[in-house]
Parts: structure tokens; sequence; C-alpha cells
């Protein structure tokens, strides 16, 4: 009795939520700007970097700890100051950063990724 | 002045000739006893090399010490029998004498004296005053007291000697490992009174114990050694009789001649330190491949120890290699050993003995351990102080196979920056549909 009323249920649900997602994935492509997408695709790939470091420390080995620290420090480090780029240009936050233009944004951002890379390869060895 | 210092010349080298001779002996008898029965054992002594200096107890002169200075290398103390001695031998003195390195030969008796609380000082327990030693076997002509013993086969004692006779007091053995047993009590001898039968009662009362309060049978010592932390060596020996002329050419029931003669020059040899007297040389320490003791060593090297080891040869008087020793061990200790191993002799290298081991992977202050004593023999210690240090920051590998991901993660992260800077620039000036192409 529950299983059919909870499977004709889902099916539904499902169904909903893919129209959703493909809704949201529609609008995402046509509304967002072609450089926030891009930054967008750099943070994805951050993530990914970030994600299969983490799988190999925790199933693999977290030996030596300095050189994982360090790599997941630099993903989760860019990921950051690519997200407070990405904050900065995006010209609905127009308002919120006035004295910010896009081009000081993109210099600090530089700036942020080259001390931290620095880091990052100090402490990798 | 020329004949005045060679004159000092030759009375500094004969100074140094009797110190490394140590040959100079103190007979302490008791004026019941005559010289002239003893004169085997002393003759022979004097043969051997050693100058007898005779004194009784109560004389004041010659002293044993002088302002804490032993006068004698060795002191035998035959007065078993005398219950006041002159100020200088007291149960203390006598043990300042072995920390200074002075051997002791004692011999007890049946009677309570100052040495018998001595005896006890060093584990031996005597029974009570007046119990002489008695035996009935073997049938004999002469009295109880008088006794045949077998004697075993000891390190100290050349092999194969005659029963000897015993005339005297046994004493049960502490548990003291310093103890050197070296003759027993034969199995069926015990210690009673021997004049009256007064005992009698208590001996057939204990024996239905199962032994308890009895004080009999082959685990009690007639003569026992002991060797003290600095190697001096003291023997107690449960009576006079055993040293002198009259047992050593009394026939025992067999018909045969006595082991006694034999049986005291190897007990003497033994506790003047003439034999089973051991030293360590040297003892040297380096990593495989070098030669010199290096300052420190780092965790998992791997260390060659050697130790050189001389006994001395009384024939000769020198101390010649001795490659005898074959349940060696060194330890290589920081609180607990951390490494423990055989040390054994190098074939074809006499007197050394050598190993190579590990250091542990731990790092800390070590110490390399030599700790061998067994019954007899000097005891041999050493101990080197080495610190062993984690290797220096140059000295690991610096890039290591396991942590590629996270390179190759930190690389990349910094590559995708450069190309994502690049395309960023480019961008700006080109125009956002082109980038934003790349970018997918």
């Amino acid at each position: 009795m529950a299983g059919p009323k909870s499977s004709s249920k889902s099916s539904p649900t499902s169904s909903e939520t893919s129209v959703a997602v493909s809704t949201l994935w529609k609008s995402y492509l046509d509304q967002t700007p072609d450089r926030l997408k891009f930054i967008d695709a750099f943070l994805a790939f951050i993530v990914l970097s970030g994600v299969l470091q983490f799988v190999y420390c925790v199933l693999v080995t977290n030996f030596p700890f300095n050189a994982f620290l360090a790599g997941f420090a630099s993903s989760v480090g860019q990921f950051v100051l690519t997200a407070s780029l990405r904050a900065q240009v995006n010209p609905e936050n127009r308002s919120e950063f006035k004295e910010v233009s896009p081009e000081r944004a993109f210099a600090d951002f530089a700036l942020g990724s080259i001390v931290l890379h620095f880091f990052v390869f100090n402490f990798l060895g | 002045m020329r004949l005045l210092s060679s004159a000092l010349i030759t009375l500094l080298a004969l100074t140094k000739l009797s110190f490394a001779s140590s040959n100079s002996v103190l007979v302490v008898l008791d004026p019941s006893l005559d010289r002239e029965d003893y004169s085997i054992f002393f003759g022979g002594l004097e043969e051997r090399g050693y100058n007898l200096t005779f004194r009784a107890p109560k004389d004041t002169s010659p002293a044993i010490t002088n302002y804490g200075v032993p006068n004698y290398d060795h002191v035998i103390l035959f007065a078993p029998d005398t219950k006041s001695y002159a100020q200088d031998i007291t149960p203390q003195s006598l043990v300042g004498l072995l920390s200074e390195n002075t051997n002791l030969l004692i011999a007890l008796s049946p009677k309570q004296t100052p040495l018998t609380s001595l005896a006890a000082e060093f584990s031996l327990i005597l029974p009570p005053p007046e119990t002489p030693l008695i035996s009935h076997h073997p049938a004999r002509s002469e009295p109880p007291t008088t006794i045949p013993v077998p004697v075993s086969s000891s390190p100290i004692l050349t092999p194969g000697i005659p029963p000897i006779w015993f005339t005297g007091a046994s004493h049960a053995l502490g548990s003291t490992p310093m103890l050197v047993p070296i003759l027993r009590a034969p199995a069926e001898s015990f210690a009673a009174d021997p004049t009256s039968d007064a005992d009698s009662d208590a001996l057939v009362s204990a024996s239905e114990k199962g032994g308890e309060g009895l004080w009999a049978g082959s685990q009690m010592g007639l003569v026992t050694g002991f060797q003290t932390n600095v190697n001096s060596r003291v023997v107690f020996a449960g009576g006079v009789n055993m040293f002198s002329d009259e047992y050593a050419r009394k026939e025992l029931p067999s018909g045969e001649l006595p082991g006694n003669a034999l049986f005291v020059t190897d007990v003497a040899a033994w506790v003047f330190q003439e034999k089973m007297k051991l030293k360590i040389d040297a003892v040297d320490h380096h990593r495989v491949g070098e030669s010199e003791a290096p300052e420190k060593y780092t965790i998992n090297d791997e260390i060659v120890y050697t130790a050189h080891i001389s006994a001395y040869d009384s024939e000769t008087s020198t101390w010649k290699p001795y490659s005898g020793i074959d349940d060696l061990q060194l330890e290589f200790t920081m609180l607990d050993p951390h490494i423990r191993t055989s040390l054994p002799p190098v074939p074809g290298s006499p007197g050394t003995y050598q190993v190579q081991f590990r250091a542990p992977d731990r790092h800390g202050v070590f110490k390399f351990v030599l700790n061998w004593k067994r019954k007899g023999y000097s005891y041999l210690e050493s101990s080197t102080t080495v610190p062993v240090v984690p290797p220096r920051h140059d000295q690991y590998p610096r890039f290591l196979s396991a942590a590629w991901p996270y390179y190759a993660g930190a690389i990349s992260t910094s590559v995708g920056f450069f190309l994502f800077s690049a395309l960023w620039l480019a961008g700006d000036v080109k125009g956002e549909r082109k980038k934003g192409s790349k970018a997918e």
C-alpha cells in the first residue's frame, strides 16, 4: 500500500525537480554574463581539484602532511580569492562596491593569488 | 747529585714494581695456631711470590691501614676463635679494606666471634654457636666433626680435586648474587652440638617437618667467596684446619691423599686475584665504513661497536687479550634498552668483541652499556654516552612520490590562475564573446 503510493508520489516529484533544475540551468545560461561564467568554470575546476586531494588524503595517505596542507590550502585560498573577484565584478553588485572598479578588483585578486602561491610552494616540499 | 737522582729513580721504580706486583700479604694468625702447622699453605704462597707478614690479632703493629690507605694487598685472617682484636681490626675496617681493593681470606669457626657478624654482612647465615658440621658418612676412624668433603667442579678450582678434609662450621647462603659458592657441605651432613645429644630431639622433629629449621644438606656452604662491586674478593672458609699440613697429609678413608693442598692453593689464587680476573681495555664505536667515533649519530645509522677485553695471566704477571667470553651482551639504552644484542668475539682477533647494529628510529641521549657479571669472574662494566639526533633538514628526501597528487593540485591551481589571468586580461581587450567560449 505504502510502496505504490510513495512511488507514484516520487516520480512526479523527481520530474518536478528535474524540470526545476533544467529551468535553473537555462536561466543561468541565458542571464549570466560570459565573464561570470568564465569565473564559475575556474571555480568548478578548483573545487574538483580540492575534492580530489581531500579524497586522496582520506583514502590513501596524508603523508607528508605539509604537502597535503599546502595543496589543499592552495585550492581553498584560490577559491576564496576567485569568489571575491566574482562578487566584486558582478554587475548586480555594483551598488555594493561603488569604490571598487573591476580593474581594481582584478588587481587585488592577482596580488592575493601571487602571495598565496608563494606561501603554498614554500610549504609544499 | 747524579748519584742521588739515580737512587731516587731506582726507588721510584721499586715502588712502582711493588704496586704492580701486588703481592704483600698480612697474615693475622691467632697465637694458639702454630705457623709451622700451616707451612704447606704459607710456603706455597711464598713460592708463588707473596710477601707474608705475620701478626697476632691483638698486636698493634704492623697496622692494616695507615690514614685509611691499606698497607697490604691481601689479608688472611686465621684467627677463628679470637674474640678481641686490636683496634684496627673491626668488621667495619675489614669492609673498608674491601672497598679499597684489598682482598680477604677469612677462616670462621663454630664459635661466636666478631667475624661471625661480619659474615652475616656478606649474606652468609651461620648456624647457632657451638654447632659444627657433623657427618657420620663415610664410615671412618676420625671423629664425626672431621669430614671428607667431595669437591664439586667449579671454574675456580682445578678439575678433579679429590675429597678434602674439613672441620668447622657450615653456613647457609643468602640470596645475594655476588656470592660465589666454592665448596658445598656433603648431602648427609648437618650442624649440631657434637658433645651432647641435647639437640637430637630437635633434629628428629625438624627432619620430620621436611627439614624446616634444619641446618643440613648440600645447600649449605663450607667455603664461599664474595666479589664486591669494586671487584675485590673475600672468601669465608668454615674452618681453619682445612689449610693445615695435618689435613693435607691425612689419608682419606679410601686410602688416597686428600685434595686439601690443591684446593686451598686454588682458593688463595682466586681470592688474591690471580685468576678469573678480566678487564675492559677499551671500547670504541663508529659508523659502518668510518673509523672515528662521530660527535653524534643519526637515527637508523648502522653502528659498529667494539670492545677489547683482557684477562690477567698470573704466570707472566701480564694482561693478555681474552676471547673466551661467549655470552657478552651489548645494550643500547635510553632508560630502557632499545637494542640488546650479543657481542660475539671476532674470530682471529684475540680479545676483540664486535657487533654491528642499526640505531633505533628514535632520537635522544643513548648509552652503549656493557654489563657482564658472572660468578667468580671480575665484573665487566662499561657505559658510553652518545647523542642520537634526527636527520637534519637537508638529509630527508625533499619530494616524495606519495605526495604527487598534492604537488599536482598546487601546480595545477597556479597554472590555472595564470591561464585565467591571461584570458581575463585578453578578454578585456578582445571582447566578451571570445573568452566566454574559451572558458567553456
